[in-house]
């Protein structure tokens, strides 16, 4: 287990390494200058030559690199260039935000796509179960900006039932009670993380539909069924359990799927998040603020992955990590 | 012991819950003249509030309220003498010679924190402005004329130029934000872009800083001791979104009650069916043109093979009929420019610059002319091999010029010219344009309140942005005629005999300059709206007592 655990590290570390790099290559090498103004503002080349000269972007690209590592080995991320505070702090200011979003996105993913695959595997080829397996197709092949689009326009606009963005309401939160406060949150939260959780779901449900299935056709549901226990409890009790770990380990693969769908979600809610961050940063040209936005989702995966497969161990005894 | 019988108790406790989860806001008691909240879309996020190293227009929308010029222009003022100004930190002022102008400091004006406004903090401002650690881009425009500045006595601040040309009061006082030298005289001029200042400034204006929420909101809060009268809306509040629509859909939703340009028709129309809004519009300080590149795409040194003949660009020019795209586009919301000029210099749209008369014939005429024939029939002129054939650089996050393109590519090909758009990010074309890299490109240039600094940049010989390398001697001369006029009608025919020189020599086609519409929610009286600064005079706005809602009055 300990070596196991161990090799899993190394290569995650390698993995999140080889990440940085190409980042930091690839955002370099693409065109655009961070100082030059967007709307083609004049601007005295020496002034532009000046603050590069302070990032210390006039020097060799492999010597930024050099320096960004050393400066990483430290614990330092740098400043960015656009927000103008560190990007440790732009990061820590907008985590929470993208935390709370990509929580209350997987429970809205697991909790449905769990329970649509479950009723659709119990009612298996009935038209509920067929009715279902479009809707859930349908869903899947949703892109996320434009459900969350059409969200927008009959839960805000139309209906007004629901706030259009942010994460709270900048003129009424600080003057409503904790209850309040809360509920405010929860209202800003509500579209951003059905957007996100309803296309995840889409995808979370078949899987449980396919799992639950090939479950249901194991000697061991058979020899439960003979043994007279309840349809109920055969699924719930025998076969779901061993349906839920394939599922279990997609929660890994959830993560990149939640940070990258984040990007385009909390844009189109102005959700003041890691995705949003990630998104400005990159049409700023903000170097340092990109690499340190890729950084932690890199982390997060190798981290999610890990976390998938410990999940899996533990819910599977059969299952031993040695090799 | 009484006990409830159960459904009250049941009943009481489901009603309490409500309370503390919806309960309305803590009971605002303002009720008069002073209560108003307004929210603003700021699409972006705020740099830094410390003008000298500020970057994005909504830096400038919000320290507009906390920071005050010497003098301000009048929304319609002039920026030659000194009549278009109205006073704000400086209560008079004086010229004891030519080249000296004496400010004499409102003795009422006040920093936030306590402490008057000097003239030192005046002299302090400009040496900041100037200096090289602090790198501002109004630098240039500073250093080009003026001398110095002193202090003379604590409310006296003395401009000393180094030559004399009309417009040195607006050099004087426009450029610069006057800073509180006590606060920042310790921190280190090469911090400043990062000062920890920029995100909790302390200024003299109507407003003052109270919080900044990053990625989501930032607010202020309303001066009632401001010496020229105190603010009538409370709260001001901008509100963060990174793109225009998402902006839009708040301010149609009621989330925000105010955006400064609709943009497209598509908006406007929103705006205009949501039943709460008022539009109000205002002359544009933009125009969009499309740029010709004179050298040869990424080698500058050679000339470029098609747009480097006058006749071939002034072709193209009457091939374009630009009132019907205008019109296509915007639906009547924008104007045909005369030149390389916006509508906010509504002085120089006078009839002897007209836009030339569509005229295909002519363009044809001219082309053919030129050697350029389909000598091959496929519907695009060629000359010894080479196709009349251009890239177009357009920025993809534009539609109104990813429209225009489209429309341009049209046009062109009527006259057997093929047009390849290229659409791109802006930073990706800030950075071909600088390059040199592209053979024409749709641009939209925001210009300052005077052509002295936006036309030469642009279109000069020398012009920073000069970036399609179009050189004319006689439009340096009349742009350096202009600068140096001594009165408004002789610097007014020097720009129309500059910007006729652009018309004849075609370095580009000037497409449109829109009309500004800015949507406010009703409820928000007096609106006056500057091209050049939009909420510079939001002090003057009120919401009338009888308009406040709930959102005005919380914690009031």
């Amino acid at each position: 287990m300990t070596a196991w655990l161990l090799r899993r590290l190394a290569a995650g570390i390698a993995i999140v390494f080889a990440v940085v790099t190409l980042t930091f290559v690839a955002v370099h090498l693409a065109p655009g200058d961070p100082f030059l103004p967007a709307d083609g503002r004049p601007m005295d080349p020496a002034a532009v030559a000046r603050l590069r000269a302070a990032y210390g972007l006039d020097r060799p690209l492999i010597e930024q690199y050099g320096r960004y590592l050393v400066a990483l080995g430290r614990g330092e991320l740098g400043q960015s260039f656009s927000r103008r505070r560190p990007v440790a702090a732009a990061i820590g200011s907008a985590l929470p935000n993208t935390v709370v979003l990509a929580g209350a996105a997987l429970l809205i993913d697991f909790a449905c796509g769990i329970a649509i695959g479950v009723f659709q595997a119990a009612r298996v080829r009935r038209r509920s179960d067929v009715a279902l397996t479009n809707l859930t197709l349908f869903f899947y092949s949703l892109p996320t900006f434009w459900l969350g689009l059409v969200l927008l326009l009959v839960f805000s606009q139309w209906l007004h039932w629901l706030p259009v963005g942010g994460a709270i309401d900048p003129v009424l939160h600080d003057a409503l009670p904790l209850g309040g406060r809360l509920l405010d949150r929860l209202r800003h939260l509500v579209l951003p993380a059905l957007t996100l959780g309803l296309v995840g779901a889409g995808g979370t449900a078949r899987f449980q539909r396919a799992a639950l299935l090939e479950a249901l056709g194991q000697d061991y549901v058979r020899t439960a069924r003979a043994k007279g226990l309840a349809e109920r409890t055969v699924l719930v009790r025998h076969a779901l359990r061993d349906a839920l770990l394939p599922v279990i380990s997609l929660l890994g693969l959830a993560l990149p799927f939640l940070l990258t769908g984040a990007v385009l979600v909390e844009t189109v809610f102005a959700w003041p998040g890691l995705g949003k961050l990630a998104a400005d940063a990159i049409l700023a040209r903000d170097y340092p603020l990109v690499l340190g936005t890729v950084l932690l989702a890199s982390l997060a995966v190798v981290a999610g992955s890990l976390v998938a497969d410990l999940l899996t161990v533990a819910a599977d005894p059969r299952i031993r990590l040695s090799g | 012991m009484i006990t409830l019988p159960r459904v009250p108790r049941l009943a009481s406790v489901a009603v309490l819950i409500a309370c503390t989860i919806t309960a309305c806001t803590r009971a605002g008691g303002c009720r008069d003249e002073y209560c108003g909240t307004l929210v603003f879309a700021g699409v972006g996020e705020v740099t830094a509030l410390l003008p000298p190293v500020s970057d994005a227009s909504v830096d400038r929308d919000v320290y507009d309220q906390i920071f005050l010029r010497l003098a301000d222009l009048t929304p319609d003022g002039g920026t030659i003498g000194d009549s278009g100004f109205v006073p704000q930190l400086a209560q008079r002022w004086e010229w004891t010679d030519p080249l000296t102008l004496v400010f004499h400091l409102d003795p009422r004006a006040r920093w936030q924190d306590g402490p008057p406004v000097t003239a030192e903090d005046v002299a302090f401002t400009f040496a900041a402005y100037t200096d090289t650690a602090v790198n501002s881009a109004d630098r240039g425009a500073l250093l080009a004329h003026i001398a110095s500045v002193t202090a003379q006595d604590s409310l006296t601040a003395v401009f000393h130029f180094r030559d004399r040309y009309p417009e040195m009061f607006y050099d004087a006082v426009f450029h610069m934000r006057i800073l509180p030298a006590h606060l920042l005289r310790t921190v280190p001029l090469a911090t400043w872009r990062t000062a920890e200042f920029g995100r909790a400034p302390v200024g003299a204006g109507p407003y003052r800083f109270v919080r900044w929420t990053p990625g989501q909101s930032l607010e202020l809060a309303a001066d009632s001791g401001f010496y020229l009268g105190r603010p009538h809306l409370r709260r001001l509040i901008w509100r963060f979104a990174s793109d225009l629509n998402v902006a839009i859909t708040q301010v149609v939703a009621g989330e925000v009650d105010a955006i400064e340009v609709l943009l497209s028709p598509t908006n406007i129309e929103r705006a205009r069916n949501s039943g709460h809004l008022t539009l109000y519009s205002y002359p544009g300080p933009t125009y969009s043109f499309l740029r010709f590149n004179l050298r040869a795409s990424g080698d500058s040194l050679r000339p470029h093979p098609i747009f480097a003949d006058r006749d071939v660009r002034r072709a193209l020019v009457l091939a374009t009929d630009r009132a019907r795209m205008c019109q296509s586009v915007f639906a009547g919301n924008a104007k045909v420019p005369p030149g390389p000029i916006p509508q906010s210099w509504s002085w120089l749209w006078v009839p002897q610059l007209s836009v030339p008369a569509y005229d295909t014939a002519q363009a044809a005429r001219l082309l053919a002319a030129r050697g350029w024939r389909d000598s091959d029939g496929d519907g695009v002129r060629d000359r010894g091999g080479r196709k009349l054939s251009f890239h177009l650089s357009v920025p993809s996050t534009s539609p109104p010029r990813v429209q225009y393109a489209q429309l341009l590519q049209e046009a062109l090909k009527a006259v057997g010219v093929e047009v390849v758009i290229d659409q791109m990010e802006p930073a990706t074309l800030q950075e071909r344009l600088r390059a040199g890299g592209f053979d024409a490109a749709l641009e939209t240039w925001f210009a300052d309140p005077s052509p002295t600094s936006a036309a030469p940049g642009i279109w000069g010989s020398h012009g920073a942005s000069n970036f399609g390398h179009y050189a004319s001697p006689a439009f340096d001369r009349q742009v350096a005629a202009a600068a140096s006029a001594t009165t408004p009608d002789a610097a007014r025919t020097s720009w129309i005999a500059a910007f006729g020189t652009i018309d004849q020599d075609a370095p580009g086609i000037m497409l449109f300059s829109v009309d500004n519409i800015a949507a406010v929610d009703s409820r928000v009286t007096d609106v006056q709206i500057r091209p050049d600064s939009w909420w510079a005079l939001v002090r003057t706005w009120r919401i009338p007592p009888d308009k406040l809602n709930e959102r005005d009055r919380v914690g009031g």
